[in-house]
């Protein structure tokens, strides 16, 4: 089910809006948040927790669940726009042609059903095979994520399987029907070390072999320099940098970023103390004006109090801040600084 | 799983005890002797002395409380084993073994209709949450919940036996219709109805609660990621984990089946346990209110015991 | 089911803020009380059902007030075929009684049976549940095997003997009947609140900064299981109610000229063809009772413990 690459994109999220009408006022989870995966690459999307990535992806696969709901923007996938293809159509879409795994492996499989039978089900479901056949290719799956022993293994229930085990049943069933977009939301969280780069190099080599595009969701930038062609920083519900990977971890933009990549310790490195990013992602519910970031920001400065909008400071670096490029405070007079007032009112007026 | 049955049989011997000496005590601390409605001048104080001796009540306490206790577990071979009734001198066991299919019919009968009634409306209601019929059979089941039993029962039989005269009154069969099974069922009718709305209001509650505690987990969402129709998620991957906790709810009521349903068998006279008992309790018959009082506890212990083992049964997670 | 992010929760996020806070961050600042009464005054039914409950109690303490002796005063110049007034706006019984104000009284007795029997399950049910929750051990187990008896006794069944052997129609013999069998559901409830706060941080906490346990338990512990507690307790008020309504039933309950919406049903039957309506007025007002007592307990459960949403 691979396509040619013919310079369009596989996925193109643009202006995602995904807000929460909870009892306490209205949540924006995902606010306005752009990006798109070629055909066979790994996009990451790192960010903390509550920053949205995991309702993007929930967007993507329309599983946002009430009171949730996509009130704007388009997810374009193979020239289909998700946000309103009926719902027999993206069931079709749905664990075909994007699949998707969980962060809970311990709790995303169905404990009354075997695993085997699970698998089976997302086989028949798409792929026109049923009954002892769907079981065959379901055993070959879970033998392809390396599950030694995998026709018994088939006829066990979850919970008599291991974490890893369970996430590589979950990606088995992911993968059984060749989709050309996995989205990976947190798949080794949960999970020990050791087992993560287990896990880790499993997708490596299942992406190799299928010939897939992975949008992996993690916190963890480890795991993004591990896996990722491109990446895609979020924050309280915005894209705040976007880069190639290399960009990102070589020149970082955002103040943001700088404090992510600073709070993962290295190797061979001598640090008194890990840097950690001061204070907590603001409440979604009560949103400060200007830049998000600014109450967190070592750089804050006054222009800050107007939000800054995502720009272009190098080819295919987008970055959210109002540093310049070269990272200083910009003064009247310099780009972007130059007549700063319009640039934010023109921000505003997009925000708003 | 044999040997956890037996574990749980042992466990449950305490507890036995302990419910054998609290409604012994309850019997027995009552004041007044249950030889006093014998006392008229026509009996003898000779008379009223051999009947003490002739239920120990000369002994003390604990002797009495020990043969009571032994004797009673002969009731397999000894038709004396729970006494004789007060009333009508007839072995406690012999009249109480009487009346269990009358109630087992009305128990058994209410049960069926309330599981296959409540369960699909529970799980109707969940899929569609905060909607209107979630709301409004919402406010019956609320309300149903709040009728007290004898309320309903007497309501029903005012509107349908009294005004409309369709049903009968009171009573298991028409006079010379003993087993009737039509006749039954027409008996039937508005007990069941009684006890089947409300069982109905709580059942259908449990339902929806256990449906929608099922669709929010995150297996529900892989089922979704995997592109099933919304009639598989909710029919295949919900249904079969929402219904763990009725299976074992449905262990937990089994002692009700035979206890019987008091008030609704007072209601509508229906020769049942329940009615029995109660009939026992005003009439200070302490040996069929003793007896009854130790079904009724046994009959829980081995609910909770057929619950736990259900549980095992339906879900492959929980082995002994 | 955990999910690190998805649903955000409003109310949980300024738990997390451990961490060195700008204080400027902590922008919702919202009390405990604010949270639970805005959380109680979202659920609309129990809002509903705490106006209905107010008007209950009210007309129940009222109402007996103003009639005087009128809920039991029998007349002979009234009877059931004089018209309703505003006197008696449901007319006059077969003995010539005012039937709203006996209806009143009986909701004034039935409402007081309710709450004093409630107050004897909250009190044995946390006594016995913070003790065994606390102490733990044998305690605990022993305890524990004693609701297991109580609970494995058929209920009713239990209260009926209780008032039929030691007192039928006494009030306080079926407040203590009721009382005394019904403890065991708040027992479990604070067992179980104890035995989770035990292992809590703040509990901990106390006891590092060496507060002693009868501190650490009436200032931290009950407080906090308290909630499971009020929710129970209110659902206990309906039970309470239907079981004096069903002793009556069963001939064991209060006798006139004494009335409880009980006696009144029961009394209600005898005129079953000639005065269907007599039975429908105790029963809605007992009905209205339970419903009250049930939403309520229902709004305050979401509101002081969310963690309970499921009702079971």
């Amino acid at each position: 089910m691979t396509r040619q690459d013919d310079g369009t994109p596989l996925l193109a999220i643009k202006n995602l809006q995904t807000h929460f009408a909870t009892a306490d006022g209205l949540v924006k989870a995902v606010d306005g948040v752009s990006f798109s995966i070629r055909n066979g690459a790994t996009l990451g999307v790192v960010g903390e927790s509550g920053c949205g990535k995991s309702v993007t992806a929930l967007s993507v696969m329309r599983l946002i669940e009430r009171p949730g709901r996509v009130v704007g923007g388009e997810i374009l996938f193979d020239g289909k726009n998700l946000v309103d293809l009926p719902d027999d159509e993206m069931r079709e879409v749905r664990g075909n042609a994007i699949s998707m795994i969980f962060q809970e492996p311990m709790t995303s499989l169905n404990p009354v059903f075997t695993c085997g039978s699970q698998i089976a089900e997302a086989i028949s479901t798409h792929g026109g095979i049923t009954g002892d056949e769907a079981h065959k290719r379901a055993i070959e799956m879970l033998t392809q994520v390396g599950i030694p022993d995998a026709a018994r293994r088939a006829g066990e229930y979850p919970h008599q399987l291991s974490g890893g085990m369970r996430q590589r049943v979950m990606i088995a069933m992911a993968l059984s029907t060749n989709p050309d977009l996995l989205i990976a939301d947190e798949p080794t969280t949960a999970l020990d070390v050791t087992i993560q780069a287990q896990i880790l190099e499993l997708m490596k080599a299942l992406r190799e072999r299928n010939r897939m595009a992975i949008m992996l969701i993690t916190h963890d930038l480890g795991v993004i320099a591990e896996m990722a062609d491109d990446v895609v920083v979020m924050y309280a519900g915005k894209v705040v940098e976007q880069s190639d990977i290399l960009t990102v971890y070589e020149h970082p933009h955002h103040p943001y970023t700088h404090g992510l990549l600073a709070s993962i310790p290295r190797l061979g490195e001598k640090r008194e103390r890990l840097e950690v990013i001061k204070g907590v992602v603001p409440n979604p519910l009560n949103l400060p004006a200007g830049c998000l970031f600014r109450r967190r920001c070592p750089n804050a400065m006054p222009i800050c109090e107007v939000a800054p909008p995502l720009q272009e400071i190098a080819p295919g670096h987008l970055s959210r801040c109002w540093l310049t490029p070269a990272g200083d405070p910009p003064s009247v007079g310099e780009a972007p600084g130059t007549d700063a007032a319009l640039v934010a009112a023109a921000a505003l007026s997009v925000e708003q | 799983m044999a040997s956890y049955i037996l574990r749980r049989l042992l466990q449950a011997i305490p507890i036995v005890i302990g419910i054998s000496v609290v409604s012994f005590l309850i019997v027995h601390l009552t004041p007044g002797s249950p030889v006093d409605k014998f006392r008229t001048p026509r009996v003898s104080p000779e008379t009223i002395n051999n009947l003490i001796r002739l239920y120990g009540l000369d002994q003390p306490l604990p002797t009495q409380f020990v043969k009571w206790f032994t004797h009673f577990w002969t009731f397999p071979f000894d038709n004396s084993a729970w006494g004789y009734s007060f009333t009508d001198g007839l072995p406690v066991r012999d009249k109480i073994f009487a009346r269990i299919p009358s109630t087992l019919w009305l128990t058994g009968v209410s049960l069926l209709v309330t599981v296959i009634i409540a369960v699909p409306i529970g799980v109707l209601q969940a899929i569609r949450q905060y909607s209107w019929s979630d709301k409004i059979i919402t406010t019956f089941e609320t309300i149903g919940y709040a009728m007290p039993t004898f309320w309903l029962g007497l309501m029903l039989k005012q509107t349908f036996s009294v005004q409309l005269n369709l049903f009968p009154l009171f009573g298991e069969n028409s006079f010379g219709k003993n087993g009737d099974i039509l006749d039954l069922l027409w008996h039937l009718a508005l007990p069941v109805t009684t006890l089947a709305i409300i069982q109905i209001a709580g059942w259908s509650r449990y339902m929806r609660a256990s449906m929608l505690e099922v669709l929010r987990q995150d297996y529900i969402r892989t089922a979704r990621s995997k592109g099933l129709t919304e009639r598989s998620v909710v029919f295949k991957h919900a249904l079969r984990n929402a219904l763990i906790p009725i299976v074992t709810l449905l262990g937990l009521t089994v002692p009700a089946l035979l206890s019987g349903a008091a008030i609704t068998e007072t209601v509508f006279s229906w020769p049942g346990l329940g009615w029995l008992s109660v009939q026992a309790v005003t009439d200070r018959d302490y040996p069929v209110v003793l007896a009854t009082v130790m079904i009724g506890g046994v009959m829980v212990i081995l609910g909770n015991l057929l619950a736990d083992i259900a549980y095992a049964v339906v879900d492959p997670r929980i082995t002994y | 089911m955990t999910r690190s992010e998805g649903l955000p929760v409003p109310g949980a996020l300024p738990a997390q803020s451990t961490a060195e806070v700008d204080e400027v961050d902590l922008v919702p600042v919202r009390t405990y009380w604010q949270l639970v009464r805005k959380r109680f005054l979202q659920h609309r039914m129990a809002t509903i059902a705490l106006v209905l409950m107010l008007v209950l109690v009210t007309s129940a303490i009222v109402f007996p007030i103003i009639g005087g002796d009128a809920w039991y005063k029998t007349s002979l110049t009234y009877g059931p075929n004089d018209p309703s007034s505003l006197s008696a706006p449901l007319g006059y019984d077969n003995l010539g009684i005012n039937i709203f104000f006996r209806l009143m009284k009986g909701l004034y007795t039935s409402l007081t049976i309710g709450f004093f029997a409630v107050l004897i399950i909250a009190g044995i049910g946390t006594t016995v549940g913070s003790i065994a929750g606390y102490v733990g051990g044998w305690v605990d187990n022993v305890l524990m095997r004693v609701v297991d008896i109580v609970l494995s006794l058929p209920t009713f069944f239990l209260v009926l003997m209780f008032v039929a052997f030691m007192g039928s129609g006494n009030v306080f013999v079926i407040i203590f009947a009721i009382g005394l069998t019904g403890w065991t559901t708040a027992a479990r409830l604070v067992r179980a609140e104890f035995l989770r706060l035990r292992e809590s941080d703040f509990v901990q906490a106390a006891k590092a900064l060496g507060a002693s346990d009868r501190r650490i338990v009436v200032r931290h512990m009950i407080p906090s299981a308290l909630a499971p507690v009020v929710v129970a307790s209110t659902l206990g008020i309906a039970d309470s109610v239907v079981t004096e309504a069903a002793l009556s039933f069963l001939g064991f309950g209060l006798r006139p000229p004494e009335a409880s919406l009980g006696n009144m049903l029961t009394n209600a039957q005898d005129y079953f063809y000639r005065q269907p309506l007599w039975i429908w007025y105790p029963g809605i007002t007992l009905i209205l009772v339970v419903l009250a007592a049930s939403f309520l307990g229902d709004g305050l459960r979401d509101a002081l413990d969310p963690r309970q949403r499921i009702e079971a």
